[in-house]
């Protein structure tokens, strides 16, 4: 038995952490492969690394970025943007803050000592003078809250929670990224990207050699059982945490046959299918049913009187309310 | 061995000089009092950098955990933590043993008040014992508590009660705190963290456990269900995180093993209250509150009030949960209700007071607020509604002009305003700058009362960091230390 507010709260504790995890690795890629690109090609790059994070909208508050160091601070330490590495790191601990007393006290001590390290996280100068430390840090941290909630945590409700929520933002990632991925040239470079990105690239050349092949990557990204990030991977556990979920709370069980629903879909090869005629189409319809997929799982936790918790205005405009943050 | 004396001592005892007050660790002719004489010598063992090293593991040790409180006046961010000092204050088997005797018979008899008040038709006030004006004009007192029936007539469940002890070397009572006293999760805490740093201390030292006061304090509540009920559904209400002492609300859930819950995590149906979780609504049966009365139900109080649940009285009076501590306890914790409480040990126990109150003069009283605003200069005024130090005046401390404007203060409202005599708290050696030095401390010991009455061993020690400073409060730039109550044997 857990309260809604306490299972609201890891939930977004799990889909933040993941979240920081990502938009890292995605800075990390700008680190080290922008640099020597040319300034058409560095913007694109930047642009498809906003695109697959779904921060259009942030950045255009904020205005183009016209250069390196401003694509940084705006993923590392842009407060204003609920989609930084900073704002992901605050919303974990804030989450966990107010499940302190049913969290393992090792996860609270991880999770608030990254906090506290936010001094120089949100110092965007600071953060590009040392930019690799601090997002070896963040990922480091990241792994060991992680390590924390999967070995140290009791297999009650709120573990599932915060797995599934965890599950759920890392398929939007990886569908998001395949989307924006196939807006590009698709060549070579796209494909070792988006190894990248997943942290999949030494999988990838061990399963099949060192020349990643853009549509073979695709579906390795989609279909791989053995590929923690692969959709279908992240469809499993999620449905799992699901179908243990609703055989007590029952509004759960909507979520669940959506979920169900989604990977047969992705087993039966429906979606490569359609993706062979209009992949973009496909992969932002496939994106959509993620985003309706988190949304039902809020409104299953959440009575109708949606009861307020403590995350960042991330919600995508159109997006149900309380739900489908990206 | 022989006692080691502080002309003997080396380091960073030196320079130690008590002044006028009662010290702890040493006596008047500088010889180490018995409990301490351990502890006096690992000090000497130890060079300033050693201790610095140690006390920055503390407070590293605090800071990763977030155990934290909130000064609401300062404007940087919520979060502080609070100073531990690594002197411990220790405190003898045989001396704990009469302080918790009259700690227990103090709550008794104010649980008693309570229940008479309430619940009795109150017999104490028919005789004379309280008078009915000061009772009523109280703001704890809450006419809406009458007739609502508490578990054991047990309506202060979890007291702090802070003592001091004074120049001649006697424990008294300064402040009654029955609503919802904090501090307990930094006696636990501050034990854990001396343990880690530095365990060594601990050595030859059987020194009372303090982990257990969430068992104590679950089967205290458990005692409180309505009819007696088995496996009761305990939970803990708190503000939210943004409440100075969040650190407290989640570390007491986490100890007990039950749910930290808000305002909105519950809800009233038919006169009883439950819990919103994902497979509906749950009952509940215990509300461990950290909030106030005021804020406790929007129907029935302050309307404004977001933090709680409308509809709880209603629940009250139908029996269906107990709340603790109870409605209404505010009464008792209202400085004008203090003098009186020797008198009440005296009417419902039958008993003389094991520990005295501090000299107490009514401002009401038109002779005793003359001889007061005489010598208010050499006396402590205190106003009857506030607490953690807020709003007291020192004589000895204020000027001219704050005497005249206190006198005036309390000549247009008298009831508001109590005064003491000025006591000299005890001292203990402290760290201060690269030597110990003796600080003024208090003590609050935690009663728990349910079917019977425990007073958890130990209680959070709170420090002045300034030299001749007598304000211990957190909030006021106080620190703490831990408490060790010796078992017995070492005593």
């Amino acid at each position: 038995m857990i309260l809604a507010r306490h299972a609201e709260s890891l939930l977004w504790a799990g889909r933040y952490l993941e979240r920081a995890e990502n938009t890292s690795r995605c800075l990390n890629y700008a680190a080290n492969s922008i640099t020597h690109l040319r300034t058409g090609e560095a913007t694109a790059e930047g642009e498809m690394l906003v695109r697959t994070l779904g921060l259009q909208d942030e950045l255009e508050a904020v205005g183009p970025l016209e250069s390196q160091p401003q694509l940084i601070a705006f993923l590392l330490s842009d407060t204003d943007n609920p989609g930084s590495v900073v704002s992901a790191v605050v919303a974990v601990r804030e989450n966990l803050r107010t499940v302190r007393d049913r969290i393992p006290i090792e996860l609270w001590e991880e999770a608030n000592g990254l906090f506290l390290r936010f001094p120089f996280l949100g110092h965007a100068n600071a953060a590009a003078a040392g930019l690799h430390e601090v997002l070896l840090m963040v990922r480091r941290a990241c792994l060991a809250i992680s390590g924390i909630l999967n070995e140290g945590m009791r297999r009650d409700e709120g573990h599932a929670f915060a797995v599934l929520g965890r599950m759920l933002e890392r398929s939007i990632f990886t569908v998001g990224l395949l989307e924006a991925s196939h807006t590009g040239s698709r060549g070579v470079m796209d494909a070792t990207r988006m190894l990248r990105l997943t942290s999949s690239l030494q999988a990838y050349h061990r399963q099949h050699g060192n020349a990643p092949d853009f549509d073979s990557v695709v579906r390795y990204l989609l279909h791989a059982v053995d590929l923690p990030r692969s959709v279908l991977t992240c469809l499993d556990r999620a449905e799992e945490c699901l179908t243990g979920l609703a055989t007590t709370a029952v509004a759960l069980d909507r979520p669940r046959r959506k979920a169900a629903l989604l990977r047969a879909r992705l087993e039966l090869g429906e979606i490569e299918e359609a993706m062979v005629a209009a992949p973009v189409p496909t992969l932002q319809d496939f994106l959509a049913q993620f985003l309706e997929l988190a949304s039902d799982v809020h409104t299953g936790i959440v009575p109708p009187l949606a009861m307020a918790t403590v995350r960042s205005q991330y919600i995508r405009p159109g997006a149900a309310p309380g739900g489908g943050a990206r | 061995m022989g006692e080691p004396s502080r002309q003997q001592a080396s380091g960073l005892l030196d320079r130690y000089q008590p002044g006028g007050a009662f010290d702890e660790a040493f006596d008047a002719d500088g010889a180490v009092r018995g409990p301490y004489r351990r502890i006096v010598e690992r000090f000497r063992e130890l060079d300033i950098d050693e201790v610095k090293r140690l006390e920055n593991l503390v407070a590293d040790e605090f800071r990763r955990q977030g155990i934290t409180f909130t000064v609401y006046s300062e404007e940087e961010g919520t979060e502080r933590i609070w100073p531990m000092d690594l002197f411990p204050r220790i405190i003898a088997a045989a001396e704990w043993d009469e302080l918790s005797r009259g700690l227990s018979q103090r709550v008794a008899a104010m649980n008693c008040f309570l229940a008479d008040l309430y619940n009795g038709g109150g017999q104490a006030i028919a005789d004379g014992v309280v008078p009915r004006w000061l009772v009523v004009s109280s703001q704890g007192f809450e006419r809406n508590a009458v007739g609502i029936r508490v578990p054991h007539s047990a309506h202060c469940n979890i007291a702090g009660i802070d003592v001091v002890r004074a120049a001649d070397g006697r424990y008294r009572v300064l402040e009654d705190n029955l609503r919802s006293p904090s501090g307990i999760s930094y006696v636990i805490e501050n034990r854990a963290a001396m343990a880690k740093a530095c365990s060594w201390l601990f050595y030859d030292h059987p020194v009372e456990p303090t982990e257990q006061y969430g068992r104590m304090l679950r089967s205290t509540l458990e005692s409180m269900a309505p009819d007696g009920r088995d496996s009761p559904h305990i939970v803990v209400l708190t503000p939210g995180i943004f409440n100075s002492a969040y650190f407290e609300h989640a570390f007491l859930a986490r100890s007990m093993g039950v749910e930290l819950v808000e305002g909105r995590d519950l809800v009233v149906d038919d006169h009883a209250v439950y819990s919103r979780t994902i497979e509906g609504l749950v009952k509940v049966d215990v509300i461990y509150r950290r909030i106030d009365d005021d804020f406790l139900d929007p129907v029935a109080f302050r309307p404004d009030s977001t933090l709680g649940v409308p509809g709880l009285l209603g629940a009250l009076r139908a029996g269906t949960v107990t709340v603790c501590n109870a409605l209404g306890n505010g009464v008792v914790d209202d400085k004008g209700v203090y003098p009186y409480v020797p008198e009440l040990i005296r009417y419902y126990l039958d008993e003389e007071p094991i520990i005295d109150n501090v000299p107490t003069y009514m401002m009401w009283d038109p002779d005793q607020r003359a001889d007061a605003l005489a010598r208010l200069g050499e006396l402590v005024a205190k106003p009857v509604g506030e607490s953690g130090g807020y709003g007291v005046l020192i004589g000895p401390h204020a000027t001219e002009q704050e005497l005249d404007e206190a006198r005036a203060t309390i000549e247009a409202d008298p009831r508001s305003w109590i005064v003491q005599e000025l006591v000299q708290l005890s001292t203990v050696p402290s760290l201060a700058g690269d030597c110990l030095e003796p600080r003024h401390l208090d003590l609050r010991p935690f009663v728990l009362t349910g079917e019977r009455t425990q007073v958890f061993p130990g209680g959070l020690t709170r420090v002045a960091m300034r030299r001749g400073s007598l304000i211990v409060n957190s909030s006021q730039g106080g620190g703490s230390k831990d408490t060790w109550i010796l078992a017995a044997e070492a005593s």
